[in-house]
């Protein structure tokens, strides 16, 4: 959201109450790594790393770790945490710690593929429309604010239903629904840098529209769209829990989102059964949205003061 | 161009992306794994040959796609959605039946979002380091990484079983009587954990979003103008400032409409809210095609309504885009 608002000029009036001026700071002759200083100094945006880190580690290893199977009954259901399994069981008396461990690798894989996905076709729309101008952006910008009118989770929802509840339809519907802010993002920093001049010279130089798209304005319309990728994973994260406690999940993968509607039904007497998934999915898009606000904080220092 | 050109422009634009969402579905129906016939019959309809002979004939599945195309355009714009084979009912009838419930739902959640967020961003925006400013920053980056449906459970777990003062499920309670102030009370009972599940995703996004705008408003020349010519603050923030940083929301809220209209099916399915998306989850569970489509189709519409909306209410703010000046 704030990101949007990097399109404004760079020079603007100071504020008028000191209180409110973030020092700016020291120009750094490569601005990559001045922004990856900035971000190391962000506590919020260093805790989202390790909320980040940390799950990342428990789905990658944690199955191979604690080595139960998430659809093996275990014991008797409704065990409360504490005990042995440690984390309790589930209605059907499977393991709540392995399911977790399990369903984190889904909800993140459907999460970090989903959010590429919407980068790469957000990207690809604004970059042309916003290169290209004219008839190209008017017709580019038509689909987006068609894609933009659908509901996008009922959008989801209908796809998942009409072409089947596989792990890569999941992925592919939220990945349909999801790109329109990006490429609106992305087309205006376009439309700001074509008319530049390291553009032009790029252009005078012989470069075709292709090679100025890719290699002379897209590196310097990164920063932004870093920042709306980075926000997607929280997005397509969420996005995967919802369709999964909805049923429209694949049946056969476990995943938080599963786990939580699997077990709704008994929330009353087992509440640690949907508290447990659901702080999982809630740990993951805030880790995901720190992150984000820190990155957006180092490439655009100007904000640091707004978010 | 003048403003009421433009306004006509708008509303082209919306005939021209409703038709989109029309062709869109047929694709769809289209597209899906298997047989036309057998997907607008949905399951229930699948085992009768007589129905699925009566449902080609009807969307004259037998003829070329473009012409099965206009039957499809033309029975839609007749208000003809298509009939629920699971639900025994035409699908129109079905999503106006449903749709009174569900714009109370969105309408509640989206005041309390619009109230609360502005006034929690324009407290932040007071004293943009300041304790108050933080603690906003903090709940709205809470509040949106909560899954709605997790948050309503959690909320539905504490006031059925921990504090039991508020309803849990449903619209109405069956003993009281269907008309007067008892009954009104107590739909609006039931309407708080509904309510307020929906709304707390978005007053954490508005809250955001208005504290940024508000932060910049306050920076900006015309409230040293204001402040300068001795304007108390009052003023100088209820109206110079907050009505140049109300766009931003504004804007946000017409895009984000559709949203908060999905949001709605994961709400009334935990809270067994008897309105549209308590009816999509149903269709989906049926697998029934038409009434899923249909609903799909209605809340484009409503989108596009409340995009018009928003484009109507940015002239009232705005009287620079009122005049058909650039903004």
């Amino acid at each position: 959201m704030s990101a949007l608002v990097a399109a404004e000029p760079a020079v603007r009036p100071q504020p008028v109450r000191s209180e409110t001026a973030a020092p700016m700071p020291r120009p750094a002759s490569n601005p990559g790594l001045a922004a990856l200083g900035l971000f190391l100094r962000n506590p919020s945006g260093l805790l989202g790393l390790a909320i980040l880190t940390g799950l990342l580690f428990a789905a990658l290893a944690g199955p191979h770790l604690y080595g139960v199977d998430p659809f093996e009954i275990v014991g008797a259901p409704f065990q409360p945490p504490g005990g042995d399994p440690v984390l309790g069981t589930d209605y059907l008396g499977q393991d709540i710690l392995a399911a977790l461990l399990q369903g984190g690798r889904a909800t993140l894989l459907v999460g970090f593929s989903a959010a590429l996905l919407t980068v790469v076709i957000g990207v690809t729309f604004g970059a042309l429309a916003g290169f290209f101008g004219g008839r190209v952006d008017a017709a580019l910008m038509k689909v987006t604010e068609f894609f933009q009118v659908l509901p996008t989770l009922l959008f989801a929802m209908v796809l998942v239903t009409l072409f089947g509840q596989r792990i890569v339809i999941t992925t592919i519907a939220i990945g349909i629904v999801s790109w329109p802010p990006t490429a609106r993002l992305t087309r205006a920093e376009f439309l700001r840098l074509r008319g530049l001049d390291f553009v032009k010279a790029a252009r005078a130089a012989g470069a075709g529209p292709f090679y100025l798209i890719g290699r002379v304005i897209l590196p310097n319309a990164a920063p932004p769209i870093v920042v709306s990728a980075t926000l997607a994973i929280g997005t397509a994260v969420l996005f995967e829990g919802a369709l999964s406690f909805l049923g429209l999940g694949d049946p056969n993968v476990m995943s938080w989102g599963l786990m939580i509607g699997q077990n709704r039904a008994y929330a009353l007497e087992a509440w640690w059964t949907v508290l447990l998934p659901g702080a999982a999915i809630f740990l993951a898009v805030l880790g995901v949205s720190l992150v984000g606000d820190a990155v957006n904080d180092a490439v655009n220092p100007r904000l640091r003061k707004r978010s | 161009m003048t403003g009421l050109r433009s306004l006509g422009a708008t509303a082209a634009n919306a005939g021209g992306l409703l038709l989109a969402v029309v062709v869109l579905n047929f694709l769809l129906i289209q597209a899906a794994p298997g047989d036309p016939a057998q997907v607008i019959a949905g399951e229930m309809g699948g085992a009768s040959p007589e129905i699925m002979a009566e449902i080609r004939t009807r969307y004259g599945l037998d003829r070329s796609l473009p012409e099965q195309l206009a039957t499809y355009v033309g029975k839609v714009a007749r208000g003809d959605l298509g009939y629920s084979f699971y639900f025994n009912e035409p699908v129109s009838r079905l999503i106006l039946g449903r749709l009174p419930a569900t714009a109370l739902l969105v309408l509640s959640a989206l005041a309390l979002a619009v109230l609360a967020g502005a006034g929690l961003g324009i407290l932040g925006a007071r004293r943009p380091n300041g304790f108050v400013s933080h603690a906003v920053s903090l709940v709205a980056i809470a509040g949106n990484a909560a899954p709605v449906f997790w948050t309503g459970l959690m909320l539905l777990v504490v006031f059925a079983s921990l504090w039991p003062v508020l309803p849990v499920a449903g619209m109405e309670d069956v003993a009281t009587p269907r008309h007067g102030l008892a009954y009104g009370l107590d739909v609006a009972r039931h309407l708080v954990l509904p309510g307020l599940t929906l709304g707390i995703v978005y007053v954490a996004q508005y809250s955001r979003l208005m504290r940024a705008s508000m932060i910049d408003a306050l920076n900006a020349d015309y409230v040293r103008t204001a402040r300068a010519k001795g304007l108390p603050e009052r003023i100088v923030i209820g109206k110079h400032a907050l009505r140049n940083a109300l766009i931003p929301l504004v804007t946000m809220v017409g895009l984000q409409f559709g949203q908060l209209f999905a949001g709605a099916i994961l709400v009334e399915t935990v809270f067994a809210w008897p309105g549209l998306g308590r009816l999509t989850f149903d269709s989906i569970l049926r697998r029934d095609y038409p009434t899923l489509l249909g609903i799909l189709f209605c809340s484009a519409l409503l989108v596009i309504a409340a995009n018009l909306v928003t484009d109507l209410l940015y002239r009232l703010i705005d009287p620079r885009i009122r005049a058909g000046r650039p903004a």
